[in-house]
């Protein structure tokens, strides 16, 4: 019920592409705004933070949350909760140790591969949420719960080795500076885009801002519903996919940290939660600010007894800027 | 979460009523969830030959005695469209302080100071929704990492003490053979009920989340009383959290982390809708008690845990399948043909 | 006139906000020649972890160790990424040496490995990680479960229902107990496992999940638990039958209750094992040798004794430390849930109870050579290295022998 009074000029353009883009580039802008202002402070008080080797861990460790956030955001996009990303990951992390295959071929192998489980957990996920219509929330944590088990059948406690091909490769650089795992996500994001061009993606939009309204006007909310599903999964997918090349080792329960996560990171790059609003590469840079935060904090010096304060007031005052700049524009454009 | 209700839902929330013929679709999902409990426990005899006894229904009901508390805080933040992820901190909060301030032979007075504090988290919660629009998800989970940061700092890590002497006895006493606990929770249960389905505030719970645009013009003082919800359910956090401290006499920083899920389970099971406006207390009730029947009987089945697992995610597909709305649609439709 | 008042308002929220944050964050870089070693934890929060982190820091501030190291305590939580960026930025910030415990066996191999490479020495605590250029040290190689289940066998008899309280699924820990526990159980075809369930290490689930069990199995004959047996003896008095037989770790509430007349004569029977805490001061005082030159040691694994208590061992202390004999704590001077095995008078004499709950160091104590001997480790698959063999008598008994036979 909040913001309800301010939303109707972005909210009825839901379909309209001027107000998207807006969105999009607005959101996205005051995170990358705020990753700057982070990475700034970082490198003050720590001054290896702007060699390439610090970046490209930094990145690194960013990719697995990033990507899995991209996913998320399409779901949420279209108004959902999708909780089946901490199964997805889990159980795909799962399959890359317990089924290493060595070299570039095996490694693309691997990727389809957990693209594939991802899309057929998101199948899953779109059958029962656009077709049986039971709630995204309810719905996706009876997958997580099944996805857990089933990563905890194939591996009972963390072991197994990920393809040596996966894990150099994929964590190292081209041409000494620029991050594998960096090209990737730019990959996704690439993807992205294209995909904002196709009728479904303009779909998730309309669905996510007034469902009957898209439904009147001629938008199949099934089918969008269920493509915002299953491409989530295969992202979450390749979440693990990058999770297992970091972390070169199976862990079963490797997802669980995500599930909070990612909506931290939807929600710092200026996707509504409500749906209908965002944009994925907002979610990309607000999980690079997540992470980041982790080290400006440590490079800082605050005790780790109350990290989680900054943490949650950063969280809080992110989502207000969020919220006020944007307030600024249409204001200053309507006067 | 943040936007009111599509109307849809409400039109056909009354059509159920008037399909329904007296009997609305929130009584008819309670009665379901209760079944599938009920049916469950008597199943379960095929799992083991000591199951399926009274003993089993008590054991239950106390276990399902936290969840049903949580889930009434959760289920009415939820009936007005918000979430809370707070409440695993809260747990702790609650936890920490009764066994601080209150622990052994503490003087009984503190332990509502306590829960007032843990209502100030509420109202925090609260005013980050109403004032400041902070989208209800990011503002409680806010919440919870600073709460939980900041009980770490308070004790450094490690909570000292014991359970107050009350908590004890709530948690640890039978009468006439039944723990108190559970005539705690059937009184909590009648007085939850009626201060959801039947009173003033009840009803503007559900008017803000079935319409929030609706119920401003209808005179429903928004704000106040969105924050409201979030501090009962803070306050019901907090109580679960010394409840917990009765029961395991001792507190820990992490006493609340199973909770959440469950708790958001247990209200979404029950048949109320995650986007508010929808539900009944009632069915959360039974929500909660049939996941507690479910841990408990799959508990006792000879798999390993990646089955046992499995299994449980299936079920909770399952219940979901069978409360949807053309699931009643089909079952009435050839009755009355 | 409204554009003007937003804008000076988005600027003061701005200013502020970076002020805070900069303030509070302030100089903690004070630079000079102590040691700079990292204690990181992944969780805090219960009684072990605190206990072990306390230990490390109470013998940071000992002297001569007060003079000679900077000690600073990282918490990073349940994931294992939040771990792997830790260890990054502690590389990064120059350290000479981390303790830690590590929250996976396998999932920080990559980090460790770069950090080594860079001169950094690592210490791990109770768990452990198959990096090779990674010290271990820990008790899981003692065979905590073989040695206990063997123990509640001969309880037994050779023959009852017993139910298994294990520890997280999907950690190699609780596989490790759990795979000792089994070989010894599978010998006896008299011995049932009527349930087997996940507890968490953590007194309240172990209470509600054996609750649960006993719901099912109310004739049960003995308990085999992991951390978190005092819960499991509360969910036996709640349900208001007899208590069995049952073994467990090291929390002070179970020692007492082994002893407890009372509870003996309700059929309570059992040994106290397990994960000590004062593995992490034995880690840190190992390091600290290195560091100043009075030990060379290549990386290694360790094996810390595993702790045995029987019920007609338990003594009670009456003083601050384990002295003549002595391993639990009279009830009220410590909460149950209390992990006892915090001091170790032959490797760790400088610590006493305060050094435990408050990280604070012993007044006029001062840090004592350890032994110059360690216990080597055996080799275990996927817990202390990767793609070796194992020992063929890896699950041999070291603390109990078979009194029935199967």
């Amino acid at each position: 019920m909040s913001a309800s009074a301010v939303q109707p000029l972005e909210r009825n353009g839901g379909g309209r592409k001027s107000n998207w883009v807006r969105a999009l580039t607005s959101g996205a802008a005051i995170v990358t705004l705020l990753y700057v202002v982070l990475y700034a402070l970082y490198a003050l008080w720590e001054p290896r933070a702007l060699s390439s080797y610090t970046f490209t861990n930094l990145i690194n460790n960013a990719a697995p949350l990033a990507i899995a956030a991209a996913g998320e955001t399409l779901v949420v996009l279209s108004r959902g909760f999708d909780l089946s990303v901490a199964g997805v990951v889990s159980l795909t992390n799962v399959f890359m140790a317990v089924w290493p295959m060595e070299g570039p071929g095996g490694a693309l192998i691997s990727l389809l591969g957990c693209c594939a489980i991802g899309a057929v957990v998101g199948t899953v996920n779109g059958w029962l949420v656009a077709v049986l219509r039971l709630q995204t929330i309810a719905a996706t944590l009876g997958t997580m719960i099944v996805c857990q088990g089933l990563a905890l059948v194939i591996l009972d406690a963390p072991g197994g080795m990920v393809a040596d091909w996966v894990s150099y490769e994929l964590t190292g650089t081209l041409f000494g500076v620029v991050p594998i795992a960096g090209l990737i996500i730019a990959a996704v994001a690439l993807l992205w885009l294209v995909f904002l061009r196709t009728n479904t993606g303009i779909g998730i939009y309309a669905v996510g801002a007034d469902e009957q309204a898209a439904m009147l006007s001629g938008v199949s909310v099934t089918r969008v519903r269920f493509a915002a599903f299953v491409g989530a999964g295969m992202l979450y997918g390749v979440a693990g996919f990058m999770l297992s090349a970091q972390t070169a080792t199976g862990n079963p329960n490797a997802g669980a940290p995500f599930l909070m996560l990612v909506f931290a990171a939807v929600a710092l790059g200026g996707t509504s939660l409500s749906g209908g609003r965002g944009g994925l590469i907002g979610s990309i840079v607000g999980a690079g600010c997540l992470m980041l935060l982790q080290k400006v904090l440590f490079s800082g010096g605050v005790s780790s007894f109350y990290t989680g304060i900054f943490q949650g007031f950063v969280l809080i005052l992110a989502i207000l800027f969020g919220r006020f700049m944007p307030r600024l524009f249409n204001a200053g454009a309507k006067k | 979460m943040s936007v009111s209700e599509p109307k849809g839902a409400a039109f056909q929330a009354s059509a159920d009523l008037r399909r329904g013929g007296g009997i609305s679709r929130e009584t008819t999902n309670a009665i379901i969830v209760f079944g599938l409990s009920i049916l469950l426990i008597l199943g379960s005899r095929f799992v083991s030959p000591a199951l399926g006894s009274w003993s089993q229904v008590l054991t239950v009901l106390m276990l399902a005695s936290f969840l049903i508390v949580l889930s009434f805080g959760q289920g009415l933040v939820i009936l007005v469209g918000g979430l809370d992820l707070s409440i695993p901190a809260v747990i702790t909060l609650g936890g920490v302080l009764a066994t601080g301030w209150a622990g052994g032979g503490g003087d009984w007075y503190v332990l509502p100071a306590i829960l007032a504090i843990c209502g100030l988290v509420g109202a925090f919660n609260g005013f980050g929704v109403t004032v400041l629009k902070i989208p209800p998800f990011i503002m409680t989970m806010a919440t919870s990492i600073i709460l939980a940061s900041a009980a770490l700092g308070y004790t450094s890590g490690t909570p000292r003490g014991a359970s107050p002497a009350a908590m004890t006895a709530l948690m640890k006493t039978t009468w006439v053979g039944i723990p108190v606990v559970v005539y705690f929770v059937l009184l909590f249960v009648l007085a939850g009920w009626l201060l959801q389905s039947r009173t003033v505030f009840g009803r503007k719970l559900y008017a803000i989340g079935a319409n929030d645009q609706a119920a401003r013009v209808a005179g429903v003082a928004i704000g106040p009383v969105t924050t409201q919800a979030y501090v009962v359910s803070a306050i019901c956090a907090g109580f679960v959290g010394m409840m917990l401290v009765g029961y395991a006499n001792g507190a820990t920083l992490r006493m609340g982390d199973n909770y959440l899920l469950p708790s958001i389970a247990a209200v979404v099971i029950g048949g109320s809708s995650i986007l508010g406006g929808r539900g009944s207390f009632i069915g959360t009730v039974g929500g909660a008690v049939l996941l507690t029947t479910l841990g408990t009987v799959i508990a006792a089945i000879g798999l390993e845990q990646g089955w046992r697992t499995v299994i449980e995610g299936g079920i909770i597909v399952a219940a979901l399948f069978f409360m949807r709305e053309e699931f009643f649609a089909r079952l009435r439709r050839p009755k009355r043909s | 006139m409204m554009n003007w008042k937003r804008i000076r308002r988005a600027t003061m929220l701005c200013t502020t906000a970076a002020v805070a944050l900069a303030g509070l964050v302030g100089s903690a870089h004070a630079e000079d020649k102590k040691f700079k070693i990292y204690l990181s934890l992944s969780y805090s929060g219960n009684a072990w972890q605190s206990e072990a982190a306390n230990i490390v820091k109470a013998l940071a501030a000992t002297p001569p160790y007060d003079k000679q190291v900077e000690l600073i305590e990282v918490i990073s939580g349940t994931d294992p990424q939040a771990q792997i960026s830790a260890y990054e930025s502690m590389i990064e910030a120059g350290a000479d040496g981390i303790v830690t415990f590590p929250i996976s066996s396998t999932a920080l191999n990559r980090v460790i490995k770069r950090g080594c490479e860079q001169g950094v020495k690592f210490f791990t605590y109770d768990a452990t990680v198959t990096e090779p250029c990674a010290y271990n040290v820990s008790y899981i190689t003692a065979g905590f479960g073989e040695n206990s289940a063997q123990a509640l066998v001969n309880e037994l008899g050779g023959k009852g229902k017993i139910f298994l309280s294990r520890g997280v699924p999907g950690n190699s820990v609780d596989k490790r107990h759990t795979d000792g526990a089994m070989h010894i159980f599978k010998q006896y075809p008299g011995i049932e496992i009527a349930a087997e369930y996940y507890s968490y290490w953590d007194d309240r689930t172990t209470q509600q999940e054996t609750a649960k069990a006993l719901a099912a199995h109310p004739d049960v004959d003995g308990i085999w638990a992991q951390a978190g047996e005092y819960g499991a003896i509360q969910a036996l008095q709640d349900a208001g039958t007899k208590l069995v037989p049952m073994t467990g770790e090291n929390s002070n509430g179970f020692r007492l209750a082994l002893a407890n007349p009372d509870m003996q004569a309700k059929g309570l029977k059992g040994v106290s094992a397990g994960s000590p805490p004062a593995q992490s001061g034995y880690a840190f005082k190992l390091l600290m040798e290195i560091l100043t030159g009075k030990r060379e040691l290549e990386a290694t694994n360790i094996e810390y004794p595993l702790p045995w208590v029987p019920a007609a061992s338990v003594k009670l202390c009456e003083g601050e430390t384990f002295e003549n004999g002595c391993n639990a704590f009279p009830d009220g001077k410590v909460p149950s849930s209390f992990v006892t095995e915090v001091f170790n008078p032959e490797l760790l004499p400088e610590l006493s109870l305060l050094s435990a709950l408050e990280g604070k160091p012993t007044p006029g104590a001062t840090i004592q050579p350890l032994p110059a001997e360690i216990v080597k480790a055996p080799n275990e698959p996927g817990i202390n290295c990767q793609n070796c063999e194992p020992p063929a008598d890896l699950y041999k008994l070291t603390k109990i022998q078979p009194t029935v036979s199967p």
